[in-house]
């Protein structure tokens, strides 16, 4: 879809006429998109829509799934991913991504945020830094620097995902995929997490799936609509809510459907 | 008309049976009655347990005492301890939990995590239940054909261990797939979608959430290794043997077959009476202590993972 492609100078991540199987069932339809560095990107539609689906593409969390087959290219920093020499455990570690429910692992705060670089090798005497600056940047330092060692899952629902996005910075990536991270939380732990995200897009690029329009029109820079696995419209967040160009991005914006 | 009204009457005439019969309960009724039988047959187990264990501990407590637990039998076995059989038993279940654990536990991440939904995969699931529902005395057989005979290990405590270990593999299987199956996917995905790779993954967050349910399984082959006779019985275990196995290539003692020995085929059946029972008792005490300690391990590794 041409829609997809925007005027973006130099995009970060490039999607081409990706198609995705589900055994029989197509659940992505040619779908095309750039999306431009350090910029919140903001993926609606309803329920089934394909959005879910699209995001898990671009770190291959897809590859877990049987039965699934993917067509076209995606190029994240000009290098297609689905080539044959990548590496999705290095992918993954460029591509981070926060789920829809808060997930931290059984142990402590600390050993949560640490999980990913001690396993990837950093030397023990800067995990302390690094853990204390992932969970700076997450704005949850201030409420668990006393008790790193308490077990993350005694943590509130919103502290617990504002520490699984501690536990991705931790490895350093260079993109972020949310998941409808703030589905599970109440609005307040919302509000928190959205302030959040637009304080991590100056170091990050950040691909947000929601079901909350008014989230995607509070903090996103673009917008894609998708609908029955096709990319309807994409483009400013601006544009999209104010002046879509197609009807039926305007009839879920405005709640006709959805 | 008419055969609309004979329609009708044939309805009528089915809610007057049904309202004669009137064996609809209510909902209070059927939960007492329902409530009742659930009750009676737990107290039927808990009695059947307490009535066989009170029995044992009455006619056996008299024979224990630190003779009968560290001493060789004497006297035909009408006299003296069972301590060879204690230690044989020791030795089986060492043996055969160190190498049915560690080989159940790959096979069972194997199947949940890398094996995909095939066809082996499928065949494999099969022949492990199938394993399970073999008969002992079947392994025991298959024992003395492999290991004592072909392999040439002769009659002797590896040739046990190993012919046990088959027998309670299919156990620690099923009880690892459990327990690796109630690791929430979310785990997984989370630390995969850090690049950390399926094998990190496995080894740092889903074994460690698995461990109590391993362990669980581990101790009912425990139970079953130490309770066995036929399988020891083809492949390595002594009638009588008046010292301690010196080589995993010696016969040795077990307290089951000892057991089975001073009750069936012994010297002096009516006067070893309360060595039977003795041995029997220090059977069920490794038993039910080797259970309390699996209970406190379990608790161990719940309590790091849960708040």
């Amino acid at each position: 879809m041409t829609e997809g492609i925007q005027n973006v100078s130099k995009p970060q991540i490039k999607v081409e006429n990706l198609n995705l199987w589900y055994g029989e069932k197509q659940a992505l339809k040619n779908v095309s998109m750039h999306i431009p560095r350090n910029s919140i990107t903001a993926l609606i539609g309803p329920s089934g829509c394909g959005k879910s689906t699209f995001i898990r593409c671009l770190n291959r969390m897809n590859d877990l799934i049987n039965n699934c087959r993917i067509e076209g290219k995606v190029t994240i920093e000009s290098n297609n991913i689905y080539g044959p020499d990548v590496d999705v455990v290095d992918l993954r570690k460029s591509v981070g991504m926060v789920f829809q429910k808060p997930n931290p692992f059984p142990m402590s705060i600390y050993d949560n945020v640490a999980y990913g670089p001690r396993i990837h090798g950093a030397n023990r005497k800067d995990l302390d830094g690094i853990v204390e600056q992932a969970l700076h940047s997450a704005a949850i330092w201030d409420e668990v620097s006393d008790r790193l060692k308490s077990p993350a899952l005694s943590l509130s629902g919103g502290q617990q995902q504002r520490l699984c996005i501690a536990r991705t910075l931790a490895v350093k990536p260079k993109i972020i995929l949310f998941d409808e991270p703030t589905s599970a939380l109440d609005p307040i732990s919302t509000l928190r997490i959205e302030d959040l995200t637009m304080n991590l897009k100056k170091d990050y690029t950040i691909v947000i799936v929601t079901h909350n329009m008014q989230q995607a029109a509070r903090i996103s820079d673009y917008t894609g609509f998708f609908l029955m696995g096709e990319l309807i419209e994409f483009g400013q967040t601006k544009q999209i809510f104010q002046n879509p160009r197609e009807k039926s991005t305007e009839d879920y914006i405005t709640g006709r459907f959805g | 008309m008419e055969l609309n009204a004979d329609v009708k009457e044939s309805d009528h005439k089915a809610t007057r049976v049904q309202g004669g019969l009137n064996f609809r309960l209510n909902a209070k009724t059927s939960e007492k009655i329902a409530f009742a039988f659930l009750g009676l047959s737990v107290l039927i187990v808990v009695g059947f347990v307490l009535v066989i264990l009170a029995y044992i501990v009455y006619n056996g407590y008299n024979a224990i005492n630190i003779g009968f637990l560290t001493e060789m039998p004497r006297l035909m076995m009408t006299q003296g301890g069972i301590y060879p059989a204690i230690v044989g038993t020791l030795y089986l279940i060492i043996g055969s939990m160190t190498v049915a654990l560690p080989v159940g536990v790959m096979v069972a991440i194997y199947l949940n995590e890398y094996a995909g939904e095939t066809r082996t995969t499928w065949l494999i699931e099969m022949a492990i239940n199938n394993l399970a529902g073999t008969p002992s005395v079947v392994f025991g057989l298959f024992g003395l054909a492999l290991f004592v005979k072909y392999f040439g290990f002769g009659p002797s405590l590896l040739s046990s261990s190993l012919t046990l270990s088959l027998l309670i593999l299919p156990v620690i299987i099923r009880a690892t797939e459990e327990a690796l199956l109630t690791v929430p996917k979310e785990y997984r995905e989370s630390s995969l979608a850090l690049g950390v790779s399926k094998w990190q993954t496995i080894r740092h967050v889903v074994l460690p959430a698995a461990i109590p349910g391993i362990v669980t399984g581990s101790v009912l082959s425990i139970g079953r290794v130490a309770g066995e006779t036929a399988p020891i019985l083809f492949t390595g275990v002594a009638y009588f043997l008046p010292r301690l196995p010196d080589s995993v290539y010696s016969q040795f003692m077990a307290l089951p077959y000892h057991l089975f020995v001073l009750a069936t085929a012994g010297t002096n059946i009516a006067k070893t009476r309360s060595i039977q029972y003795g041995t029997a008792l220090v059977l069920l005490i490794i038993v039910l202590g080797l259970n309390l300690v699996a209970v406190l391990i379990r608790r161990h590794y719940r309590k790091k993972l849960k708040v």
